[in-house]
């Protein structure tokens, strides 16, 4: 009678406890008589198309117009300036006056549909009929951070909650031994803008992604400190329970001590869930050469889009997989070298991904993202390389029913500003938790008097376009 | 930047200015049609589709006259806006009568035992002296009693006892490394930039020993925020506080990016968080909001946003690629102070001047150029004529002995906050403050040394017989279940550092050394490696690895793990209130972490070095360290009985002191336990 706020914060307890790890086992836990209230908050705002998403992140921006935007003009017109008629260019480099750069690899027409991408990827153009380019992509700052942030957050100012918080805080998690949300950053490290890219923001800390990696301890602490045998642990573990259980009954069975009592089970049961998903040993050999992971090349992420796979496969609502060290796809000085080498780490991986997910029927409602924080300019920097673009660029997304082998928008003749049927990063977000059944407007969480949203506070739409 | 939704579905306060709103939402969409698309895209919109520069200049220039808007048809200031609570003078009531006179101890528990009978309740008994010395400790000092401080409490029976404690706890140089953490909460400080290159701010440690001696020698609130507002003026017009420059870092410790692309941008970010900070800090106030539109509820123009930023638009010297820490008097006096439109860099509204927010400015004082305005800002927010300062204050201390604030939203007092539970209780203690020199110990003094804050936080044995205090535990659950009325001691979480703290001083290892650069642990390399190379370099001293938390170097771009594990906010906006979480990866850390491990072992040791015979006198020793209490007779036989039990584990396998790694577990398993991660 007193709290208004009482049933967010019970929403925001039942929420918190198992931290997204054993969530929906938490909550029949806590919620075993007649409250559901909580529950349904954790429901999609309508019928999704996807249950389950992975974000391939290519970090440090992968050039648009070398991968899946094709610049007839730009091959034309290369050597020359960028003509006047284009205005002034914001840059991160001063390359506005540089000569333009032609594509570096030809494009050819792929699958049924035709749908060109760049000879860079090979193995990616198989998929050609499964893939939703987005080719007018645009966002707002030519700064590496400032757009990693604003890819993850929707916002290009430090500390706002990244997508993956958000679907956590609005759709939980699907299995109760595995976190909502998992990100697998380039074990190269050096993510410009640090881990606040798969923050929570001012949402609770509880849905901040968790770093987790192949091998036998995907996330810290996860087993016994050395010296301590697993029965040692246990009983530990037991005689720990024995002497909460007693303080909760002195203490009226107080619900935060009682989530902790459950909190500690889930940690406990974690430790043998989460080396399973990452246990690779009942994997064909096919498989594992399939993902690359037998060449030196591909094995870092061929492995880590194969973990990618298991986890979706056992519930874990989204997971995000990064490509790219502190440099990544940066390709200032050489776009040859730098793609060449990102491209073929990656391509490999992500056609065997998208082959598994096809196979067995995953795909259907299994949302695949991939793209950077911004693309490359059409003009050239020292010669062969190319500076930040986030005027217009290029992702795709695959799955959910989105019809493939399109191309959807599309930049001016030399691929420097979406021109066309332009999506903002806060648009592509939008439509993004459409896919996995949120409304943007109605996904809000009230910090410091204002109801915040992933989409800022300008009404943005969704993009139908995307949706067919 | 403009339809900002501040409709909060779950308050239960309607938004009480609606045609005042309409007109706000008239203007905000004739900006909107005016101004679509989103930042950024507006000077870019380019090649063959649509503007050049020269367009899009007219577009700027063509929308500048409707700019004027912006302060020609400012809203004014009206009657039933100043009658919101927040901007009530404060009115010293005395303290209701009550029919219990032999519970109330001070002032404080006549207004909460008023309250408390208005609902036909009452409150619960008094906690055992075991209980309050532990909560006390945690509140004031951040560590749990040592054995030699809890005998000394247990056994002095002269009266004022429980006072001496209290007076103890608050002369202890612990008592600013804990409330400096919340005052460092509020100021989101970090010691780097955070951003791509997270750069360290060298002198950000001295701004964090700036605030942990300023609240231990109690200088005074209002002292201490002029000189975080101006310490830079001050300190250079008077050589005796020239330490005070320091203080500014207040204004400036949130993220930057001194490698942007344009220093007008990072200026205009800055200032405009700067801006923000101080309403929401310092005054309660949601004045961000206004940074981009008119506010939706409260009436802050956005002319007043910029009026109160144009206080710090001299105040700060930028270069490229150079963090900066504290303010500076005067950069530019002739740079001048204008309105931004949607809040954008790039748009130019009208000039303004400094002036303070006129919602709050109740004596209507005005900004002279006899004095520096930033003094005269920090003079006008410390202005007792200006009610917000000293409730804000006064609201956040209650809030950090007791959970929750009298107001349950510390930095929104406007119409879309909550309205206080006890008005006249926070209006008394903000008198009381201000009369008192505006000393934050007074104030710890009067809300500790009160009956309601040494109730107990559980129910009583139900063997004790006494039915009446069961009923009233009863009565309170039920009609108070969220515990706004007091009648029993919120129970709580240990924080963040505190987990550490105490798990240091209980094993023995605590380095109590004060101030300094701030010192690095070890951490794990899978963290290690997510940060840009070279960023953690472990401090080579181990000893250092030992200190108080809140001298752990605060990188923005990694929270130490423990912290960011147990709740401690991001250092990315100001925070007035942990959300405390309840997660499995919390068990992970405290249970298989190399650090629980290393003070088990240590507090093993050190109990098997002193009491080397008996397994319960060991465990005596335990208990004391970690609950502040004697084990049971059962939990000493239950204690025994696993100390037994893991030795025979240890034994089988292989291990030389069996009884060392089974004491181990035992501590391992009491680091973990609900009794010792929370506070009765």
């Amino acid at each position: 009678m007193i709290d208004p706020q009482l049933n967010i914060n019970r929403r925001i307890l039942l929420q918190n406890a198992g931290g997204g790890i054993g969530l929906l086992a938490l909550q029949s836990l806590l919620l075993a008589d007649e409250n559901k209230s909580a529950k349904k908050t954790l429901a999609p705002h309508f019928a999704p198309r996807a249950k389950r998403m992975i974000w391939l992140f290519m970090h440090g921006g992968p050039s648009h117009v070398d991968l899946f935007d094709p610049k007839p003009e730009l091959s034309k017109y290369a050597g020359q300036s960028l003509p006047d008629s284009f205005g002034n260019v914001m840059t991160r480099r001063k390359v506005a006056t540089n000569p333009l750069l032609g594509p570096i690899k030809p494009f050819r027409p792929r699958g049924k549909s035709g749908l060109p991408i760049s000879d860079f990827l090979p193995h990616l153009a198989k998929h050609a009929d499964d893939l939703c380019v987005i080719r007018s992509l645009h966002g707002d700052s030519v700064n590496h951070p400032q757009s990693v942030y604003q890819m993850n957050t929707g916002s290009i100012l430090m500390g706002h909650p990244s997508f993956g918080s958000w679907l956590a805080y609005g759709l939980g998690s699907e299995n109760a031994d595995m976190p909502a949300y998992v990100v697998l950053p380039d074990p190269g490290g050096g993510l410009k803008g640090g881990p606040s890219a798969w923050g929570s923001g001012f949402l609770p800390p509880t849905f901040q992604g968790t770093a987790m990696r192949p091998g036998k301890t995907p996330v810290l602490n996860l087993t016994p400190p050395t010296g301590i045998s697993d029965s040692q642990q246990r009983g530990t573990l037991d005689f720990l329970q024995r002497l909460n259980e007693r303080h909760l009954l002195k203490r009226d069975n107080d619900e935060e001590l009682s989530a902790r009592i459950a909190a500690y089970e889930l940690a406990f049961r974690m430790q043998s869930a989460a080396p399973e998903v990452c246990d690779f040993s009942t994997e064909s050999a096919d498989t594992l050469s399939r993902y690359g992971v037998d060449r030196p090349n591909t094995q870092d992420f061929g492995q880590r889009c194969l973990l990618a796979r298991r986890m979706l496969e056992r519930g874990v609502r989204f997971v995000q997989v990064y490509s790219g060290n502190t440099n990544g796809w940066d390709a200032h000085k050489d776009v040859a070298a730098n793609h060449g080498e990102y491209c073929e780490k990656t391509d490999q991986p992500i056609s065997a991904l998208l082959t598994d997910l096809k196979q067995s029927g995953l795909l259907e409602d299994t949302l695949v993202v991939w793209c950077g924080e911004f693309g490359r300019m059409p003009m050239s920097e020292q010669g062969k390389g190319r500076d930040h673009n986030p005027w217009g660029y290029s992702g795709w997304i695959a799955g959910a029913s989105v019809s493939g082998g399109r191309a959807y928008g599309a930049t001016d003749a030399i691929g420097l500003r979406a021109e066309t049927d332009r999506v903002h990063v806060n648009e592509f977000h939008a439509t993004l938790l459409h896919l996995m059944g949120m409304d943007h407007r109605k996904l809000v969480y009230s910090h410091n008097g204002l109801d915040e949203r992933l989409t800022g506070p300008a009404e943005v739409d969704v993009v139908k376009g995307l949706l067919t | 930047m403009i339809q900002r939704q501040h409709i909060r579905p779950q308050s239960s306060l309607p938004p009480h200015r609606p045609l005042v709103g309409t007109r706000q939402f008239l203007l905000s969409t004739l900006l909107l049609i005016l101004c679509f698309a989103p930042t950024g895209s507006l000077i870019l919109e380019g090649g063959e589709n649509t503007a050049s520069t020269a367009t899009q200049a007219n577009a700027v220039q063509g929308t500048k006259n409707k700019h004027a808007e912006l302060i020609e048809h400012e809203l004014q200031i009206d009657k039933i806006d100043r009658g919101h609570w927040a901007y009530q003078k404060l009115t010293d009531f005395p303290p209701p009568e009550t029919n219990q006179s032999d519970w109330p101890r001070t002032t404080i528990d006549q207004f909460i035992l008023s309250k408390l009978q208005v609902h036909s309740l009452s409150p619960v008994a008094e906690a055992t002296r075991e209980i309050l010395i532990r909560r006390l400790s945690f509140d004031l000092t951040g560590l749990p009693p040592t054995a030699m401080e809890l005998s000394q409490y247990l056994n002095d029976n002269r009266p004022g006892s429980y006072r001496r404690l209290v007076e103890r706890l608050l002369a202890s140089p612990s008592y600013g490394r804990r409330w400096g953490q919340h005052w460092l909460d509020l100021a989101r400080f970090a010691e780097t930039d955070g951003y791509e290159h997270d750069k360290i701010r060298r002198d950000a440690w001295r701004y964090r020993d700036w605030i942990v001696n300023a609240l231990n020698s109690d200088i005074g609130y209002d002292r201490f925020i002029t000189q975080q507002l101006a310490g830079d003026v001050l300190s250079a017009q008077d050589t005796k506080q020239a330490s005070s420059k320091i203080a500014t870092a207040f204004l400036l410790s949130g993220p930057d990016m001194p490698d942007i692309n344009s220093q007008r941008e990072r200026r205009h970010v800055l200032l405009n968080e700067i801006t923000a900070t101080t309403g929401s800090t310092l005054l309660s106030l949601q004045i961000g909001c206004a940074e981009c539109h008119d506010h939706k509820y409260d009436p802050i123009s956005q002319a007043d946003f910029y009026r109160l930023r144009a206080f710090f638009d001299r105040a700060i010297k930028l270069k490229t690629n150079e963090s900066v820490s504290t303010l500076t008097p005067n950069t530019n006096p002739d740079a001048a102070s204008q309105i931004h439109p949607r809040g954008n860099w790039q748009t130019s509204g009208p000039k303004v001047s400094a002036a303070f927010p006129r919602i709050a400015n109740l004596s209507g004082a005005q900004v002279t150029d006899k004095l520096h305005p930033r003094v005269q800002l920090a003079r006008w927010i410390t202005d007792p004529a200006q009610p917000l300062t000293a409730r804000s204050i006064v609201n956040r201390v209650w809030q950090y002995h007791f959970g929750t604030g009298l107001s349950n939203t510390p930095s929104d007092f406007g119409v879309m906050g909550e309205e206080p539970s006890h008005p006249k209780l926070l209006d008394h203690l903000t008198i009381r403050l201000i009369d008192h020199d505006w000393s934050l110990k007074d104030l710890h003094r009067q809300i500790v040394l009160s009956a309601t804050y040494r109730t107990q936080s559980k129910p009583p044995v139900p063997a004790s017989g006494n039915s009446n205090a069961t009923q009233a535990w009863k009565d309170a659950k039920l009609t108070d279940p969220s515990n706004r009325l007091l009648a029993r001691f919120p129970r709580r979480r240990l924080d963040a550092e505190s987990i550490r703290d105490a798990m240091l001083l209980a094993s023995g290892t605590l380095n109590h050394q004060a101030g300094g650069p701030g010192i690095r642990p070890p951490l794990p390399q899978a963290l290690v490696k997510t940060l840009k190379s070279g960023q953690w370099k472990t401090s080579a001293d181990t000893a250092e690895h030992y200190r108080r938390s809140i001298y752990i170097f605060a990188r923005r771009n990694l929270r130490y793990p423990l912290f960011a594990t147990f709740d401690r906010p991001a250092a990315n906006c100001s925070c007035a209130t942990r959300t405390p979480s309840t997660t499995a990866l919390q068990s992970l850390l405290l249970l298989n972490s190399n650090f629980t491990l290393d003070l088990s072992k240590h507090l093993a040791s050190h109990c098997i070095n002193e009491n080397s015979e008996a397994p319960s006198t060991q465990t005596r020793k335990i208990f004391q360290r970690l609950f502040a209490r004697q084990p049971s007779r059962q939990e000493e036989m239950e204690c025994n009985d696993f100390l037994l039990r893991q030795a025979t584990m240890a034994k089988q396998q292989g291990s030389v002191t069996p009884a060392l790694a089974a004491l181990t577990d035992l501590c391992r398993a009491l680091f973990n336990s609900n009794e010792f991660l929370y506070i009765d």
